[in-house]
């Protein structure tokens, strides 16, 4: 138990100090991205979006680390868990946040027929859990529990601070980004027999490619940071949601069952939130462990 | 240069102690505050009686002894001091309640009364925190009574005066009973 104690203390630490990171290293490669865009456009602007872009940068970080639970929920349209149908999914977390000795998190229902839940927010005490429709439908109460106790040893590790960061930040990153390749697209239709003439010209083409190249690697890179980590936390939330449960039959009844999901409509950047990936990916960009995997360790416990 | 060692020695054994301390204190809290939870779901258990038993009379006339059981077990859970007696009396109610459940299989006018099927789920949901509360409660005695069985524990627990404490033995098998479905 306390060995047990110790590994859990090991996964918060680790998580609170990626999650730092991950702050620094967004905010870095939103400097350097705004940087770019200002010498691309040259000039009289480079001064404005540079501060500009600063300030956007600096409030972006600290929106996301305040309000990156609020985001996710909204960008999947979930809608608050009162009344009395959800009585049984309140009276669930209630019980497991018994036996965690963790404040209960906000809970949260979105509309979808598929079995899919996740956790959010920036600490336990901020925390909030989603399931699908579809969820509270189709799984018995005890594998419902599986579901939500895997939820909370996500909320428990502070797994929740660093995939939500990542998921906000990261997803927002892709976006500017793309948005910079656009109007690079369209400046060198538009204006490429001009930037033509003189050094200056050169100047632009060059921060143009390494802007080009910014655009397309920071995503990826980033992505693929957070991809390393998120497939141990998965093995990680199961093994602790069997120790609030003290048995892995519901978790495995519940996994049985997502394995007959199809797809669904949610945004590319927060599916690494999800109990198992929504969206069809290719096994190149696996944000989980397959569910057979999982099942079959779940199953030797 | 050993004046700055020994200064250096007395911060961290300073420290130790008060680490070790500091690590007693929190765990004894939180073994005390699941042993209030426990309190908390036992009372509200024994609150929602009255309501429970208000909605089944109407309908179960001829079933005195099993409601008088659950009358007995609740004043019996009213009356008991410390935790190990509110546990068992808790657990008397507990299954004074499932024969009462078990009769109401009979009664489909019962079984289709929304009021019932609400008191009903919520006295499941109550049996689950319970066992929750007493898990989480048996699992910070066993941290505590690692940490005052291991060096150096033990010796920082002789020292502070904190004993080993006691697991919550009784009514293992409650857990394992078949919930009632619904």
């Amino acid at each position: 138990m306390e060995q047990a104690r110790l590994s859990f203390h090991e996964e918060i630490r680790k998580n609170k100090i990626s999650s730092f990171f991950l702050i620094g290293i967004v905010l870095v490669v939103l400097l350097a991205l705004f940087y770019t865009i200002g010498f691309a456009m040259g000039g009289d602007y480079f001064f404005i979006i540079i501060i500009l872009g600063t300030i956007i940068a600096i409030v972006y970080v600290t929106a996301g680390y305040y309000k990156s639970a609020d985001l996710a929920i909204a960008s999947v349209n979930a809608k608050k868990a009162t009344g009395p149908e959800y009585r049984q999914y309140n009276n669930i977390v209630e019980g497991l946040c018994l036996a965690s000795g963790l404040p209960k998190p906000k809970l949260y229902v979105m509309h979808d027929q598929q079995i899919n839940a996740f956790a959010s927010g920036r600490d336990p005490q901020h925390a909030v859990i989603c399931v699908t429709d579809g969820a509270i439908a189709k799984l018995p109460k005890h594998e419902l529990e599986g579901v939500l106790a895997h939820e909370l040893s996500h909320i428990a590790n502070y797994d929740i601070r660093f995939m939500t960061l990542t998921a906000v930040l990261v997803g927002m990153v892709a976006i500017i980004s793309q948005i910079f390749l656009r109007t690079l697209f369209w400046s060198s239709v538009t204006g490429g027999r001009r930037s033509n003439s003189g050094g200056d010209g050169k100047g632009q083409m060059i921060m143009m490619v390494i802007g080009i190249a910014l655009a397309i690697l920071a995503p990826i890179v980033v992505a693929l940071v957070q991809l390393a980590i998120s497939r141990k936390r998965e093995y990680a939330a199961d093994s602790s949601a069997v120790k609030f449960m003290r048995t892995p039959t519901g978790l495995i009844g519940a996994l049985r069952k997502i394995q007959d999901n199809t797809p669904m409509k949610v945004s590319g950047a927060v599916a690494p939130l999800f109990l198992a990936k929504p969206t069809k990916e290719k096994e190149w960009f696996q944000t989980h462990p397959p569910l057979a995997k999982r099942i079959a360790r779940l199953e030797r416990m | 240069m050993i004046t700055w060692i020994i200064i250096a020695l007395v911060i961290v054994i300073g420290t130790t102690f008060f680490l070790y301390y500091n690590r007693f204190v929190r765990l004894s809290h939180q073994i005390d505050n699941s042993l209030a939870q426990i309190d908390v779901q036992l009372k509200k258990r024994s609150d929602l009686i009255p309501n429970l038993l208000s909605a089944v009379k109407g309908y179960m006339k001829h079933e005195r002894a099993a409601i008088k059981e659950v009358t007995d077990a609740r004043k019996a859970l009213v009356g008991a001091t410390g935790v190990e007696a509110k546990m068992k009396a808790g657990n008397q109610l507990q299954s004074a309640l499932k024969s009462i459940f078990a009769i109401a299989e009979g009664y489909p006018d019962l079984k289709a009364n929304t009021n019932f099927l609400q008191l009903q789920q919520e006295l499941s949901a109550i049996e689950d925190k319970v066992a929750y509360a007493r898990q989480y409660y048996n699992d910070g005695i066993m941290s505590y009574n690692v940490m005052t069985t291991v060096v150096p524990g033990m010796w920082f627990a002789k020292m502070y005066g904190f004993n080993k404490r006691e697991y919550l033995k009784i009514a293992e098998a409650e857990r394992a009973v078949p919930k009632v479905e619904f």
